[in-house]
């Protein structure tokens, strides 16, 4: 058996001694505010892709529900993607309704203020009435936007502390150029559920549950033999941020007749494409930063983007999770499922739905176990959370979560990339 | 008032057809496979999983933006297997464990209208 513990980071190589977490930060309503006010308003949040506005004129309306905004993303006519604020200058009306659509213009369908797609105002009917109202003056609010590697991220501060690539701290750099673009297709699947989003971030961040919760969708094709509790490893922080290396089960060769018939169909996104690894064509698999020490049994680098982005590059695609704090103690889950195409015929279509259904199972277990969580932490016995040594990546992430509360968490100027070696 | 039929040589999956047939999103298919009792979700798959193959060597023959609708009818009760395979091979019970009952979930393909 392949001996794992020099690969394995335990909570106190990375100096990462407190143990504890306070319940209250999963229960009040007050943390919630100062979530809002001093993470969400001042972290840059991704909220997409580019190729989800790939040509000029092509716009996408995204409800940002942690801070009630309403956001179109508009790729203008110079090629610059912008990021607006939907709301008319006149009388503040949501002007755009589509969810995505391509145009030149927006038309406001209250009294008809026209802007061009690059937010400025172009027309207002009897504009003769408005003397106040100076055009140059009253485009559509932009909202700071940059992209890296293909997605889109907004920052909600009215001058951001630092640049994305600050806020990136090396994480950027390890994962420079890696093929995201290869994946454009994804299904989405999107709930809310009754329990504090950080429920559902710490889940994500360990493999501990791995073979308890999911021990009838994830054990038998995730948890490797040497590596019973599926401990990540390898975890690297970047600032806030981190990435882990998890493994899998390459035993498993799933035998019942429906699963194995959408094997031989259309590999599932979680699925290792063996022919691919092994001619060197599977994607994320060959890209430096992913898998750096080439660990045995090699299964996904499991990446958190502070505060509320996780993402899994698989052979055949990348998994994206996304964790939005409604209130204290209810949150909205998005995941997308991303791969390299949209269903040729018909037995990719069945393959592809099964491959979601199977995701959205395994996703459903562990917003089942939030929301139970929720239910015993608000039940008030218990006044703090036990975070172990194999679970480093939530205490690190709790350390993250006071500093931005405390008003810092960013570093301007400075590459904080640490490798906890 | 006549029911719908399946394509001939599918007659064996007549009987699943009022339960599946009319069901027309994978969220559709998720509810209805917490209702079933588990008896019948497995007569179900048992009936379905080993011709699942055979289904669609005769459904290739079809342009799938343009199924008649005994096909297309076809094509429903078998995305219900997507469901009741779940329940069947995985769980071995209708429902996944600790959730809610019943559960609903918003699932969307971006770029592609599913059957």
């Amino acid at each position: 058996m392949v001996d794992i513990s020099q690969y394995m980071t335990k909570a106190h190589d990375m100096g990462l001694v407190d143990g504890t977490v306070p319940v209250e930060y999963y229960t009040s309503p007050e943390y919630f505010q100062r979530e809002q006010a001093m993470i969400f308003r001042r972290a840059w949040l991704m909220v997409g892709r580019v190729e989800e506005v790939g040509n000029p004129g092509d716009f996408v309306v995204r409800k940002i529900p942690t801070l009630s905004a309403n956001v179109i993303i508009a790729h203008g006519k110079d090629g610059q993607v912008r990021a607006f604020h939907n709301s008319c200058s006149h009388r503040g009306v949501a002007l755009v309704c589509e969810e995505r659509g391509n145009a030149l213009t927006f038309r406001c369908p209250y009294h008809a203020w026209l802007y061009r797609i690059d937010g400025s105002l172009n027309a207002v009917p009897s504009a003769q009435d408005f003397p106040h109202v100076d055009k140059a003056k009253n485009g559509l609010a932009p909202i700071h936007l940059d992209t890296w590697n293909g997605f889109i991220f907004l920052n909600f501060a009215d001058t951001p502390e630092v640049s994305l690539r600050e806020f990136l701290a090396g994480l950027d750099v390890m994962l420079d150029g890696a093929p995201f673009d290869q994946f454009p297709f994804y299904v989405q699947v999107t709930d809310e559920i009754d329990c504090n989003w950080k429920n559902l971030v710490n889940a994500f961040n360990e493999g501990y549950h791995v073979a308890i919760l999911h021990q009838k969708t994830l054990r038998p094709a995730v948890v490797p033999q040497e590596n019973p509790h599926l401990n990540y490893l390898d975890i690297k922080q970047f600032g806030p941020h981190s990435a882990g290396t998890v493994q899998r089960n390459f035993d498993y060769n799933p035998d019942a007749p429906v699963l194995s018939w959408v094997y031989s169909q259309m590999l599932p996104t979680s699925a290792p494409d063996q022919q691919a690894i092994a001619e060197g064509r599977a994607g994320f698999y060959e890209h430096p930063g992913i898998n750096r020490l080439n660990i045995p049994n090699f299964g996904t680098e499991t990446i958190t983007i502070f505060p509320n982005i996780s993402l899994q590059p698989l052979a055949n695609g990348y998994l994206f999770y996304q964790f939005w704090p409604l209130s204290h103690n209810r949150m909205r889950m998005e995941v997308r499922i991303y791969s390299r195409h949209a269903p040729k015929n018909l037995r990719e279509e069945f393959a592809m739905a099964h491959t979601l259904a199977a995701t959205r199972d395994v996703v459903v277990e562990d917003m089942a176990m939030s929301r139970l969580q929720q239910i015993g932490l608000e039940t008030g016995g218990k006044k703090v959370q036990n975070f172990g040594e194999n679970e480093p990546l939530l205490r690190m992430f709790t350390r993250d979560y006071e500093a931005y509360l405390a008003g810092g968490g960013m570093l301007p100027g400075q590459d904080s990339a640490e490798a906890a070696e | 008032m006549t029911t719908l039929q399946l394509p001939e040589q599918f007659a064996f999956l007549q009987p699943f057809v009022a339960t599946w047939g009319n069901l027309h999103t994978q969220d559709e298919r998720y509810r209805k496979r917490q209702e079933l009792a588990y008896s019948d979700l497995k007569a179900f798959h048992a009936a379905l999983a080993p011709r699942l193959e055979e289904i669609f060597s005769y459904l290739d023959g079809f342009d799938p933006i343009a199924l008649p609708e005994q096909e297309a009818l076809l094509l429903r009760v078998i995305l219900g297997l997507t469901e009741a395979a779940q329940a069947v091979e995985i769980f071995e019970q209708p429902h996944v464990p600790y959730a809610p009952f019943p559960h609903s979930v918003k699932m969307e393909w971006v770029g592609y209208r599913p059957h």
